[in-house]
């Protein structure tokens, strides 16, 4: 096990209170199953740039979420300008000078950017005297001072619609500025901009900070930490890990902080053997619906027998990369192999009959029909052949054989056996159904996504003894995971996945998982 | 407190109904009790004698004998000219259902009759043929011309994404009108104002047929109901592609993800769909009528949607909730004769039976939401301590992480 020690530079309640402009104290916030906030305090100084960083599912949006007056905390207090606060509202937090930029943005499309951003406190004129009208002119001439001001040139009389990404930030940012807000929230601003967005946004927000503005910045980029932070809390799990200083700590360290645990395993692992080359991708690129690439040129192998194992922080292409081998996303570049065939166009069921079984991380939308029943989601894949289906009629003799074949094989519990509607299922059984599923396809290749996401131990350890008894059955093991010790357990080889490209492929062998925790959030080269 | 009553209430409500699969049969047939209570408290604040009004309807269709008939004519007669009604709607309601499979809603069906009622019209009704070269016809036709209507949505939202409600409430008034101008141009009636009438050896019905010594109409779509719910009770249970039709309906990713082609089962959903809507048509046009009134789309295919939901989707449920809407609209003639009620109060029968079916959905989710929280307070309740009722229900739940 590795510990790590930090000093916490705030001084905590005792710490005269006008020191800092937003305190929580002790906050903590429950949504049913899972505790996203734990006990979390943090304190911070007017004027300065306050990061948060952690993984997805870390707590940082819901923390902000309740300063921003989105949801109430179940326990704990909020002060603002040493104050004690409810925020019931987000205009409640507007009112205290708190804005907030959220990751997707919340404009009118066929408004102008003026419209939008004057909404709700729009500049009034009374025409004829006494009509009360908006006063459009004058809104447009404000904004446009306001922008030049900060640096922000925008066209106020632009609509939404026609224009990009980056513009529309920054309209979102003039909001916050027009609603004269002290105290700035960015959620994860950089995720949908080019690098030279990016550098743009990050000197802007420079430029709030000397303006004397309070800057919070949700994110996972240490690198933008680096560059623009004053402190950074570290939250994983939704508890507080430490609040460092950010010039003083290298990205290493906190990259460690944010992932950094050794997780053994108890699970014996035998010796890989290594048959031919099953899965081949070459130069694949994959375009999400924003015409954005979201896998470039990502090429690699997997052998018969071996577990390739992609690591990565969510959302760096992973689920895309999976989704063009099996099929579900298209390709803009690149071949895909199995089994020496090229399947770059085939379609799905051409690869699920070439031998190709897919495990998707959304079991529940995408790998079930949960209005099916139990007999009708095993036989998903194989409905359409004998003894499922003659001549177009099915035999549901055979769906119940297979069901019940498969409920005792796999220990699939279920209420009513075949019969069980999946939906009424644990999530637990919901993943045994799919993984028997695609096992008894007996496939060359096995595409695992997440595979024990949300499960129990119990089912996790289940599931990858399935992985590994696949493995060693010599069948071609792709697994995507964002559990670190899932990876280091389990994978024979790790290719480490960075804004969709592969930076680093090794046999796990020869990495640590501080090493891949490193490599995961770009900080090695 | 309120609590307390409401748990109460609720264990009450989920003897009941809590059974998810007896809902199929206990949801509807609350929905239809509840909505007769109704109309029975609304004909009482009238001053008008609820169960009179109710019988009268099942008079005029043949299923209660009247006190009195006129020469030649008997509750047959009656019973028959409902039959000629129930054809169509049962056609429409399965057109509906076949539709949805897909998650397609297809309100385009009295659209998709009136083409397919037109076409068999202009086609088979004018000309000279006999009947036995024509009625096979009239049903092809029918078929086929609905099905393109049909097909044309599904292709529509297949290739184009177009929003199937959208493009297919434009066709209906597209055809509406279109068939409004030939009929009105080339084929009226100048004396009825609607379509000339069509050839007896075209029409779906046997008028005037002496059975018993009374004379009815016998109605030939009616031969092709069971055909058509075992056809498509059949689709849904027992084929691939109703296999695949409903996992698309279900979850469109999920299909995909099985490797299913989700554009070509939306699109032959459509067909099939359409193919029944133009039974239904011809059943309508050329069977219960023998002409057509330009202009006007009829109320079938639209209440047939609902028909449709009161029957769960099923085709045999829906043989039976056509069955119930057809008696009231139908036999609402004869009871604001017989009973002195206004014909208007069958629409607004129909109308409550048809909004109650409507939020069988609604009724269907609240009591899933009823049961999750009954089973919740049952586990908060095992958890609780003596001295800590209720409300540390959530706090207990969330600490257990």
């Amino acid at each position: 096990m590795v510990y790590f020690i930090y000093t916490y530079s705030q001084g905590g309640v005792k710490t005269g209170l006008s020191e800092y402009i937003v305190e929580m104290r002790g906050v903590t916030k429950r949504f049913p199953g899972i505790v996203a906030n734990d006990n979390v305090s943090i304190a911070i100084k007017k004027g300065e740039i306050y990061a948060l960083l952690g993984e997805n599912g870390a707590g940082k949006s819901t923390l902000m979420s309740m300063l921003f007056g989105l949801y109430e905390p179940d326990e704990g207090e909020i002060y603002v300008r040493g104050e004690k606060v409810t925020l019931e509202s987000p205009a409640a937090a507007a009112k205290l000078g708190i804005g907030m930029v959220h990751q997707h943005f919340r404009l009118i499309s066929n408004y102008t950017i003026a419209q939008n951003i004057v909404l709700g406190i729009e500049p009034k004129k009374r025409l004829l005297g006494f009509l009360p009208t908006v006063d459009i002119k004058k809104a447009n001439r404000d904004i446009a001072e306001l922008s030049r001001r900060y640096g922000l040139e925008v066209d106020p009389t632009q609509k939404i619609e026609d224009v990009g990404v980056s513009m529309q930030q920054r309209v979102e940012i003039l909001k916050m500025l027009y609603r004269e807000a002290e105290i700035l929230i960015f959620d994860e601003p950089t995720a949908m901009l080019t690098p030279q967005e990016i550098e743009f946004l990050l000197k802007i927000i420079l430029e709030l900070r000397a303006g004397g503005k309070t800057i919070i910045l949700i994110t996972h980029k240490l690198e933008e930490i680096k560059q623009v932070a004053d402190r950074c809390a570290v939250l994983a799990r939704g508890k507080l890990i430490g609040v460092i200083d950010a010039a003083t700590t290298s990205t290493r360290e906190m990259a460690n902080m944010m992932v950094g645990r050794e997780v053994e395993t108890d699970i014996d692992k035998k010796p890989a053997n290594f048959g031919r080359e099953i899965l081949k991708v070459e130069g694949l690129t994959v375009k999400n619906d924003d015409g954005l690439e979201v896998v470039k040129d990502v090429g690699f192998s997997v052998r018969a027998g071996e577990i390739f194992a992609v690591a990565g922080v969510s959302g760096n292409g992973q689920i895309e990369l999976a989704d063009a081998v099996a099929g579900l996303a298209k390709t803009s570049g690149g071949r895909i192999f199995l089994d020496g065939e090229e399947i770059t166009h085939a379609s799905v069921r051409d690869r699920i009959l070439a031998g190709m079984s897919y495990i998707p991380e959304d079991r529940q939308n995408v790998g079930l029909v949960l209005d099916f029943d139990l007999a009708e989601n095993l036989a998903l894949k194989s409905y359409f052949k004998e003894p499922f289906c003659r001549k177009g009629f099915l035999n549901r003799a055979a769906f119940e054989e297979h069901g019940n074949r498969l409920i005792e094989e796999y220990d699939i519990r279920s209420g009513q056996g075949t019969h069980t509607q999946v939906r009424s299922m644990s999530g637990g059984n919901q993943q045994k159904a799919i993984i028997a599923r695609e096992i008894e396809l007996e496939s060359k290749l096995m595409i695992f996504v997440q595979p024990t996401r949300g499960l129990d131990i119990g089912a996790i350890e289940n599931i990858r003894r399935q992985i590994l008894a696949e493995r060693d059955a010599g069948r071609a093991v792709l697994l995507i995971s964002l559990e670190l010790d899932e990876i280091m357990a389990l994978a024979d080889t790790i290719g480490v996945i960075y804004r969709g490209q592969l930076l680093k492929t090794a046999p796990a062998a020869e990495l640590t998982s501080r090493k891949v925790g490193e490599y995961m959030m770009g900080v090695s080269a | 407190m309120k609590k307390k009553s409401g748990s109460g209430f609720r264990r009450a409500v989920l003897a009941v109904f809590g059974d998810e699969r007896r809902q199929s049969i206990t949801i509807p047939v609350f929905a239809v009790v509840l909505s007769l209570l109704a109309s029975a408290v609304m004909l009482l604040a009238l001053g008008k004698d609820p169960i009179n009004a109710f019988l009268g309807m099942l008079r005029g269709c043949g299923i209660v004998p009247k006190a009195n008939y006129a020469a030649k004519t008997g509750m047959l007669t009656d019973f028959m000219s409902f039959l000629n009604v129930l054809a169509p709607m049962i056609f429409a309601a399965l057109a509906v259902a076949v539709a949805s499979k897909t998650g397609l809603f297809n309100i385009g069906i009295s659209g998709q009759m009136l083409f397919a009622g037109f076409i068999a019209t202009v086609v088979v009704g004018y000309s000279d043929l006999p009947a036995a070269a024509a009625l096979p016809l009239v049903i092809i036709i029918g078929v086929t011309a609905g099905a393109l209507v049909g097909g044309i949505i599904g292709f529509l939202k297949y290739r184009f994404n177009i929003n199937e409600v959208v493009s297919s409430i434009m066709l209906n008034y597209i055809i509406q009108y279109v068939v409004s101008f030939f009929i009105n141009m080339y084929y009226v009636d100048p004396v009825s104002r609607q379509s000339m009438y069509i050839s007896n050896a075209s029409r779906l019905t046997i008028t005037g047929v002496e059975i018993f010594g009374m004379k009815a109409d016998l109605p030939l779509a009616m031969l092709l109901v069971p055909p058509a719910i075992i056809f498509a009770k059949v689709l849904f249970d027992r084929t691939k592609i109703g296999y695949e039709m409903k996992s698309v309906g279900l979850s469109r990713n999920a299909a995909r993800y099985a490797g299913m082609s989700v554009g070509k089962n939306m699109v032959l959903s459509m067909l099939v769909s359409g193919a029944l809507a133009g039974l239904a048509g011809v059943a309508y046009y050329l069977g219960y009528f023998n002409s057509i009134q330009p202009g006007v789309l009829t109320s079938v295919g639209f209440d047939s949607i609902a028909v449709s939901i009161l029957g769960n989707y099923n085709p045999v449920g829906i043989f039976f909730s056509s069955f119930l809407i057809t008696i009231v609209s139908k036999g609402s003639t004869y009871m604001s004769s017989s009973a002195a009620i206004p014909q208007e109060i069958a629409s607004i029968i129909t109308g409550l039976i048809l909004v109650v079916s409507a939020c069988t959905f609604f009724i269907r989710t609240k009591l899933a939401r009823m049961k999750e929280r009954e089973i919740e307070s049952r586990k908060a309740a095992e958890a609780a301590t003596p001295d800590e009722p209720v409300p540390a229900a959530e706090d207990s739940k969330g600490g257990e992480r």
